[in-house]
């Protein structure tokens, strides 16, 4: 928690006293707190009953793993990545399920002015191999993001961070390129996470995190023991085991068959099934979304009569029910997700109108010839969005192909690319962030090429803005702007879906991701110390 | 015999140099037409044109392709695999237990599925236009024409979700002894060991037929020689060439044939790696495999060769 | 699956010849095939929905009055996909075969009517072809070409051409030794007279029932090439992606992964029987 306290902001250990009692909200408007609660289905809630025992062998079965798989906290990119980097790792700051920024390897972090952060680290707190933390292992551990040869997924979001230096053996001073009240946010992301000092070999993970690890084959599998030395709260599970089955129905019947206890990316389809059989399933309402996304700086997005048409051909109903078996979100054509304390719930809906759509389509002139709706595996579900857009638009006079891609080298020959592609955003930790890294002018994922120079503007008025009803109101516009203005469609956002064993316990939904945020190993426990049927 | 056999390994093993030259070559040639490259890979969707450039500048990718194939056969000359370029450890590393993996489990499908099949195909071939032969052929057919993701899936979910008789996954870890190796690789082998049979003793049955019609098996017939006799010692002798031959092919597709298993099953096998390894646009493992698979094919082509022409009774009939 | 196109090649170098003594088969098995050309060509302008329609909220739903084969995944209409998924199949796997039978024996004569040397290389390209196992060739091809009709048949072509040349180049070989060939060329005849007079005619009988069965063989690798996620582009489909997209239909013993999968099995397997000279 931080609380503002004569102009200096400080967010440390000691924010859980009642001397300081500003909320958290209050001082920056960050999010909601106690949303856990909020999210938490009724299984939820039972989930979280009994006591948690100590002990016990848990296996996970994930989506997505190949030899790509790595335990280097620049790279992870998959949701395997990031189990394994919450379970080795920790970041200077910790997100909770509801996306609020904590205190965690950094004690403290203080700012007057929102450019230059001042990080206390905690003491005493060792890496697995014994060494002690230090600043200059966090001065590596950011730095390095900037460097091109570390191929970092967070390049971008690093380059905010003008200057990182150790001012002291536990202090860091980080100067931003301008204020960000946010900034502590992004520190959260997984991709940040603190390793040690000069670390180049990925082979095995040294980190501070509540699990050692202890056996690493990419594609294959990762295993670890708990830390018993770890800082914070101990985790309840002695060992974790992780692999990934790519094959849906494969995953799902290992865990049917007790071969593993928990699985992410459960498939809806298959809810029905797992639900009778007694397995759990939990849903986390995260802020992922699968858009079409029309260049505006292209033939057909360029005229706007085309653009309109098409998000009026979006059925959203039809693909919360259809794709995704009601497992999801009506989304609005902007990035803000219902749950986010910013969404504005006063705008419009846009909704299916095919005689709009019809009339936009036939106004702007364009055919379908040649034109088609780009898509990919590798973009969750837009395979079956495209159809069912492809069927709309054919109902509404225009032909539409539609071009499946292959997963590899969808993202970088196709998305964004093509006058018409299909992409999937993840969910991100603020709506700066949201802003910032997909509809800024500058942004590099700029899916549609939308440049709107009040919108930049407001967006450098809203990081620097210390008023959350200021905020508010900023934000509420430039949903607005999005909605209206950009060439992307956003149909729905996706509702997470893990599947475990009844054993399992201590699992919450978390806003950040499947599995708790990836983090899960962290709190769960197994209520018959690891015996399986 | 030993005579004939000299020259025909050399001349083999010659021509086998020139197979494998151009498997890597196409190879290598499709690859460097594949859209994206490692770089891409590793950035994944923050793949900016800047950052992949730096990127690939960084990693060396930026040389002309020929350049790259050229270190590459350079190293390979030396017998060096060189570094997977996503990961940067040595390919011999990636390789190798994966290599293992996927040998042990085409071993178990070959002890399996090669008796069998040659039982089938010489019960077939004996009662040949009985109901037995037809319903074997039917069956064989039936189990051919279900896509094997379908049968590999049906099998886990009858056997492994509803009986709980073996587990879903084909965890190598988990065997410690004879029972759990067993357990393990039950349901792996027994999918592909299905596929591979039905094709073996098809095959096993044709040639078999074909030798049948010769006149001494009619003869032997014509004089009342017992059925399992002519079968075992007159046709089967003069079949071996070709039935080798046969198995040599069926067994030779166990090592990268068998990607829908592996996947199904978990299983890290090399068919896996390698299209992990396309996907990941990662070079040097896809070249290493395809070398592996290629060799493992003429390696066994030859073996057979070499058996059809020691066992031939009256030469090589060519 | 790669073991297919195995048997396949050299299935065909000793299954050709015992096959081609079953005149009634190779007939039988055409006649098959033409009825499926006829489902193939009429089937989707009978069926009731489009492919792309989604015409229920119930996926996976069982047989029923107004879907009689139910519904897929997404809730469409599983009758109709299924008439487009013939079409595709037996079209791909048409020209697929069509095109590496044309090649096998073009080459195939070619090696042996010219030097030993053409032959010799054409027979190591040919191991090298072999040797690369099938679905990840076409995993390859078809990642550099992009996902398309034309580049699946490509594909396919180039994987069943070994089997087709080593075939044909056994038939032509065993032809060419026999002494109506020799007599023609004693006679001074030319070579291409040959080829086209006494040699084609002559390998046509064993040739056909080697069409049939690579073209059986397209079918299987089409569908386990669905594995992969290769296939038609959406919303068509072929039988083998069909199967694939439904399969979790299987936890439900859905309609929809069974009923293409009979499909398939019936395609297949009528074709192989008949080849084999029994009834299908």
């Amino acid at each position: 928690m931080r609380c503002r306290d004569g102009g200096v902001l400080t967010m440390g250990a000691g924010a859980l006293s009642p001397h300081c009692p500003v909320s958290r909200r209050a001082a920056l408007g960050l999010g909601l707190g106690g949303t856990a609660a909020i999210l938490a289905g009724p299984r939820a809630a039972a989930q979280g009953a009994g006591v948690p025992r100590r002990g016990g062998h848990l296996r996970l079965a994930g989506l997505a793993g190949s030899t790509a798989d790595t335990l280097d906290p620049a790279r992870m990119s998959v949701a395997n990545d990031f189990v394994r980097g919450k379970s080795f790792y920790d970041g200077l700051v910790a997100l909770d399920d509801a996306m609020v920024p904590h205190p965690a390897l950094a004690e403290r972090l203080d700012t007057d002015d929102f450019q230059t952060w001042h990080i206390t680290l905690r003491r005493g707190v060792t890496f697995h191999d014994g060494g002690p933390l230090t600043a200059s292992d966090v001065v590596y551990s950011l730095s390095r993001h900037k460097d091109p040869a570390v191929a970092s997924q967070q390049r971008i979001a690093a380059q905010q961070m003008r200057d990182i230096r150790a001012t002291g053996p536990l202090t860091v001073e980080i100067g931003l390129v301008g204020p960000n009240v946010d900034f502590p946010a992004i520190l959260g992301m997984d991709n940040f996470a603190v390793i040690r000092d000069g670390t180049r070999n990925f082979s095995s993970a040294n980190g501070t995190g509540p699990f050692i690890c202890t056996g690493f084959q990419p594609g294959i599998r990762t295993t670890g023991r708990r830390n018993p030395d770890y800082w914070g709260a101990a985790a309840w599970l002695d060992t974790i085991d992780l692999i990934a089955i790519s094959d849906d129905m494969s995953r799902h019947d290992a865990l049917l068959s007790g071969d593993v206890d928990i699985i992410g990316s459960a498939n809806p389809r298959l809810v029905r099934l797992l639900r009778t059989r007694g397995f759990g399933i939990m849903e986390s309402p995260v802020g992922t979304y699968t858009d079409l996304a029309v260049r505006l700086d292209q033939v057909p997005g360029n005229n706007a009569d085309f653009v309109t048409g098409i998000k009026y051909l979006v059925d959203r109903e039809q693909v919360r029910d259809s794709v995704f078996l009601g497992f999801a979100r009506i989304g609005n054509d902007h990035p803000i997700p219902p749950e986010d304390p910013y969404f504005a719930a006063d705008l419009p809906q846009r909704a299916y109108d095919p005689d709009r759509a019809r009339f936009h389509l036939k106004r702007s002139g364009m055919s379908g010839k040649d034109l088609a709706f780009f898509c990919s595996p590798a973009a969750l579900a837009s395979v079956d969005i495209a159809v069912l857009l492809q069927y709309a638009a054919q109902r509404a006079g225009m032909d539409v192909g539609i071009r499946r891609m292959p997963v590899d080298g969808y993202w970088s020959q196709y998305w964004m690319k093509m006058p018409m592609s299909f992409g999937n955003t993840n969910a991100r930790p603020s709506a700066d962030m949201a802003f910032t890294l997909s509809f800024s002018s500058q942004a590099s994922m700029n899916e549609s090429r939308w440049r709107d120079p009040r919108f930049d503007a407001l967006l450098l008025q809203a990081r620097g803005e210390r008023d959350d009803t200021v905020r508010r109101r900023i934000y509420h516009d430039m949903q607005a702007m999005v909605r209206d203005g950009s060439g992307v469609c956003i149909p729905a956002f996706t509702t997470s879906l893990d599947a475990f064993a009844p054993q399992v316990r201590g699992l919450r939904p978390n806003r950040a991701g499947q599995l708790m945020g990836y983090g899960f190993t962290r709190s769960v426990w197994l209520d018959d110390g690891g015996t399986h049927r | 015999m030993t005579r004939s056999l000299g020259p025909l390994i050399l001349g083999r093993l010659a021509a086998s140099a020139f197979s494998l030259a151009f498997v890597v070559v196409t190879i290598f040639a499709i690859t460097a037409a594949l859209p994206g490259d490692v770089a891409d890979t590793l950035l994944g969707q923050s793949a900016t044109p800047e950052a992949a450039a730096s990127l690939r500048h960084a990693m060396a990718l930026d040389q002309p392709a020929w350049l790259r194939f050229w270190h590459w056969a350079g190293d390979m000359l030396h017998a060096d695999p060189g570094r997977s370029l996503l990961t940067g450890r040595p390919v011999a590393e990636l390789v190798g237990p994966r290599l293992y993996n996927s040998l042990l489990l085409a071993g178990a499908t070959a002890a399996v599925s090669v008796p069998l099949s040659l039982a089938l195909g010489l019960a077939c071939t004996m009662a040949r236009g009985t109901v037995f032969d037809r319903a074997a052929t039917v069956l064989m057919l039936g189990t051919v024409s279900v896509p094997v993701f379908l049968i590999a899936t049906v099998a886990v979910f009858v056997f492994a979700v509803q009986f709980h008789l073996a587990p879903a996954l084909a965890d190598i870890n988990a065997v410690h002894s004879p029972l759990q190796f067993v357990r393990v690789f039950l349901m792996p082998v027994a999918t592909l060991s299905g596929a591979t049979t039905a094709q073996m003793s098809r095959m096993i049955r044709a040639c078999m037929i074909d030798v049948f019609s010769a006149p001494w098996i009619e003869m032997a017939v014509l004089k009342g020689v017992p059925p399992v006799r002519i079968v075992l010692f007159h046709a089967l002798p003069n079949a071996i060439g070709p039935v080798v031959n046969a198995i040599a092919l069926s067994l030779s597709s166990l090592l990268g044939g068998v990607v829908v298993v592996e996947t199904v099953f978990s299983y890290p096998g090399m068919a896996g790696l390698m299209v992990d390894s396309v996907a990941a646009r990662d070079v040097p493992v896809v070249q290493c495999c395809a070398l592996i698979f290629c060799m493992v094919y003429l390696a066994l082509t030859t073996l057979a060769d070499v058996v059809a022409v020691a066992s031939a009774p009256r030469g090589r009939d060519r | 699956m790669s073991a297919v196109g195995a048997f396949l090649s050299r299935g065909g170098r000793h299954g050709a010849m015992f096959a081609a003594r079953l005149a009634p088969g190779p007939r039988r098995a055409l006649g098959l095939l033409a009825v499926w050309f006829v489902i193939a060509f009429a089937g989707p302008l009978l069926a009731p929905h489009a492919p792309g329609e989604i015409v229920d909220r119930d996926v996976f739903a069982g047989v029923s009055l107004h879907h009689w084969l139910g519904t897929d995944y997404l809730g469409r209409d599983l009758g109709s996909r299924l008439l487009w998924g013939v079409r595709y199949t037996v079209l791909i796997c048409t020209l697929s075969t069509l095109l590496s039978c044309c090649c096998g024996i073009v080459l195939g004569i070619a090696a042996t009517a010219t030097s030993v040397w053409v032959e010799r290389v054409l027979g190591r390209l040919m191991d090298g072809l072999l040797s690369i196992p099938s679905l990840l060739f076409a995993l390859l091809v078809i990642a550099a070409a992009g996902e398309s009709i034309p580049a699946l048949i490509l594909t396919m072509g180039v994987i069943y051409m070994p089997g087709s040349y080593r075939t044909s180049r056994a038939l032509a070989l065993r032809i060419a030794r026999a002494d109506y060939v020799t007599a023609a060329l004693a006679r001074g005849e030319g070579r291409a007279f040959v080829i086209l007079r006494e040699i084609l005619p002559n390998m046509t009988g064993p040739l056909l029932s080697d069409i049939g069965l690579r073209f059986v063989y397209a079918v299987l690798l089409l569908s386990n090439l669905s594995f992969l996620g290769l296939g038609v582009q959406p919303p068509l489909v072929d039988l083998g992606s069909l199967v694939r997209e439904n399969v979790l239909g299987l936890a439900y013993g859905a309609p929809a992964v069974v009923v293409p999968t009979l499909v398939l099995a019936l395609l297949t397997v009528g074709i192989n029987l008949a080849l084999d000279g029994r009834r299908p």
